[in-house]
């Protein structure tokens, strides 16, 4: 923080400074960008800047200005239709759209920063000119320049586009959605048609709190431990299960272990939207797993202990929670299995085999070699990909999402929220967004499941990487 | 002989697990060559036999099932995808591990905290973004989709390329090659496997996916769907009767060339995730 909070201060304290030493050339780079540049004979570079300059406060004044002033209000001007009885011609008013305000006002306060920043290193720039000058020292050619971008400042090149894309596709979205959830932007205040605004930290309050007909706080209780619980269990299974499959195929009696991997590796390799879909119609309340099952009288024989209510003629293998919760965990292991037996397998033919002879001539066991020596290594190499893996079944969506599209909830307090039992934070976003164009409840949720995840992180990398352990297998 | 038994039992659960991991996939291909449209639920094998999905698949394509057409938007998008986030992915990779900037290690860092936004939250919003730039259900929007954050996925490929010696690039920085020299000359023809790593890994990711597709197509038109989209959308409560094993034929076809390229990438899969993983 107080390294920030130093480099903050060089920051502006350098940006005086130029301003303070620098000659007429560079003071009148404080109005027109590229004068320092033409001043120093670097004209095309001078040109290109200012035009830069001019384009951009173009932009903000005439394209995103009208929405930034709006932002405080996000529009008060509602959309209105007036119908013309003469000429029975409908006319709309000039109205204001709450969605484009927020998204060209958070688009203009992103271009505004960056412009902010690129005329304070301008200035810098130019004053590093100015003395490069007085020392006599070569001052590139605009030629110069462009090559540089593939030599030194290669990098610049490099970066520019992904960069670009990213911010496009991840930062304003990002910007975009937090802001979301400060505002009332659901299924009654629809733009063009409504207006919405800015509500403050009221939708966090409504997540934590349930009443008899908004049930967040109910449901959002019961998912959240339900998607602790589910990334735990999932990450844990498939990792335990792929290592010990790992081991058994590795095994030297083990003849074809090439073949036997592939076999395994094959189901990872068809797209999970074709396996689950299908594997859902397989346990479905009808399916082809329920039939066998009462063929062979596991269904009367659940009846009879009490496991399946004896109301129903089938196992409700994915529609009843319970049922449900523990399939959903049996198919991971399945989906996921294969996966961590792929990473593992290239892992355990590299661990190092003289603590492994050495371990057996002091007399250890297999299962001793396995938990003492075997695990610690994988755990060792595979810690920060676990973390990784806990954080990705946090967000994993196929699994749920498509095992559970005939599930419907019958509990009214999770019905009322747009919720199921089964759903995860992620699987409940998406479909507060896409089937209730709740926007306001999923951002929330987006912003509840982010610091979940980064705190997981971050508790668990300064745990790992603290420790002095990183030699150890060196 | 105690060692042959433990052989012989050792098989026999391999096969039998085995077995229940290919059980989904022996019954999507056995039903995929059912005669019976619908589900069956009452046998695991199908009581006629018949190639007619597959022919209905490809030659008599309708409104609900239009196969070549969701075959031809995903080809053009896992195409395109691929050359776009591969190349992302190695200028990133480069400027990460060869280079030596300023900013280098914040944007690292910086890049590592926008991975753990969880996806569906930004997707939403860059539908707006999308809408905007008049992209929507237009393969050239899905295309940026897939491929503008790709610059994010760099770890893997930077593992691989911190292990490139530096002496190589220095050598060459001596004889007077540039960055732009060493990269295209040196460091790219040495990556060869990273670089069949990514983009297979580019090409299969927008075939493989379904949550995006989903959220940004809104068309009701079947001909702008991906496959991912148009199987889905077979298994709606009205199709499924009609078309349940014109889902699994596809599902075959669409695993075929997936899978095959999966087994050729295996290797590059092991040695790139671990080469990654070590090195953080």
């Amino acid at each position: 923080m107080k390294k920030i909070l130093d480099w903050l201060k060089k920051y502006f304290v350098d940006f005086g400074k130029s301003v303070a030493k620098g000659d007429i050339w560079t003071k009148l780079s404080l109005v027109v960008m590229g004068a320092g540049y033409i001043g120093r004979k670097q004209i095309v570079k001078g040109i290109l800047i200012t035009l830069l300059e001019v384009i951009i406060i173009l932009a903000e004044i005439f394209v995103t200005g009208p929405y930034m002033l709006k932002l405080n209000t996000l529009g008060t001007v509602q959309r209105e239709e007036i119908l013309d009885l003469t000429t029975l011609t409908k006319t709309v008013n000039d109205y204001d759209n709450s969605l484009l305000i927020l998204l060209y006002g958070v688009i203009g306060i992103l271009v505004a920063v960056a412009f902010v920043l690129l005329y304070i290193s301008n200035v810098k720039a130019v004053y590093r000119l100015q003395k490069m000058k007085e020392n006599g020292e070569h001052i590139n050619s605009f030629v110069e320049d462009v090559k540089s971008l593939f030599d030194g400042k290669f990098y610049i090149t490099l970066l520019t586009l992904p960069s670009l894309g990213v911010i496009l596709m991840n930062i304003i979205p990002i910007i975009f959605m937090i802001c979301i959830a400060f505002t009332n932007y659901d299924q009654n205040h629809q733009p063009p048609t409504y207006l919405f605004t800015w509500v403050g930290f009221k939708n966090f309050v409504s997540l934590f709190t349930s009443g008899t007909t908004v049930t967040f706080g109910y449901a959002f209780v019961r998912i959240l431990a339900w998607t602790l619980i589910w990334a735990v269990l999932a990450t844990f299974t498939t990792f335990i299960g792929g290592i010990l499959l790992a081991q058994f195929i590795n095994h030297q009696n083990t003849k074809c272990k090439k073949m036997w991997r592939t076999l395994f590796i094959i189901t990872i390799a068809i797209p999970q939207f074709v396996t689950l879909l299908l594997i859902s119609k397989m346990f479905g309340n009808y399916g082809i797993v329920n039939t066998i099952c009462s063929n062979i009288g596991l269904t009367d024989f659940l009846h009879n202990i009490g496991l399946v209510s004896s109301s129903l003629d089938y196992i409700p293998f994915l529609s009843k929670p319970g049922w449900a919760h523990v399939m959903i965990i049996l198919i991971n292991i399945w989906v996921g299995v294969p996966y961590q037996m792929l990473i593992a397998t290239g892992i355990l033919m590299n661990i190092p085999t003289d603590q492994l002879e050495s371990a057996r001539i002091d007399g250890a066991n297999k299962f001793q070699i396995f938990w003492k020596i075997t695990m610690p290594y994988i755990l060792f190499i595979m810690g920060p990909s676990l973390v990784t893996s806990v954080i990705n079944n946090i967000n994993n969506f196929n699994v749920i999402y498509l095992l559970t599209t005939g599930y419907t909830t019958t509990n009214m307090a999770f019905a009322n929220s747009n919720a199921k039992e089964t759903d995860l934070l992620i699987t409940w976003l998406f479909t507060l967004t896409n089937d209730y164009s709740n926007y306001k409840m999923a951002a929330v949720i987006g912003i509840v499941t982010f610091v979940i995840c980064a705190a997981i992180t971050l508790l668990s990398y300064t745990r790992m990487i603290s420790g002095d352990k990183e030699e150890e297998y060196q | 002989m105690k060692k042959t038994v433990n052989i012989i039992i050792r098989h026999i659960v391999l096969a039998l697990l085995a077995l229940i991991w290919l059980i989904p996939i022996i019954w999507l291909v056995v039903t995929s060559l059912s005669a019976y449209k619908g589900v069956n639920y009452a046998h695991f094998f199908p009581t006629e036999w018949s190639l007619d999905n597959f022919k209905q698949l490809f030659f008599r394509p309708d409104t609900a099932a239009n196969f070549p057409a969701w075959f031809k938007n995903s080809m053009i998008i896992g195409v395109f995808t691929c050359i776009v986030s591969s190349c992302f992915v190695l200028m990133v990779s480069y400027a990460f591990s060869c280079m030596r900037f300023k900013a280098r290690k914040p944007l690292m860092s910086f890049s590592i905290i926008l991975g753990m936004f969880p996806g569906v939250l930004s997707m939403i919003a860059v539908y707006f973004v999308l809408k905007l730039l008049g992209l929507t259900d237009s393969l050239a929007g899905l295309v940026f989709v897939y491929s503008a954050a790709s610059g994010l996925g760099f770890l893997i490929c930077k593992g691989f390329f911190d292990t490139i010696p530096i002496s190589l690039r220095e050598a060459a920085k001596l004889e007077g090659a540039s960055e732009f020299t060493i990269f295209s000359k040196i460091v790219i023809p040495l990556s060869k496997p990273m670089i069949v790593y990514t983009v297979i890994n580019a090409f299969l990711n927008p075939w493989m996916d379904f949550v995006m597709a989903r959220l940004m197509i809104k068309s009701k038109n079947s001909a702008d769907w991906t496959v991912a989209i148009g199987l889905y959308n077979l298994l709606q409560r009205s199709l499924i009767g009609d078309y349940f094993s014109v889902f699994c034929a596809g599902g075959v076809i669409v695993a075929i060339p997936i899978s095959i390229l999966f087994i050729i990438m295996q290797k590059f899969y092991v040695e790139g995730i671990t080469g990654g993983a070590v090195k953080g």
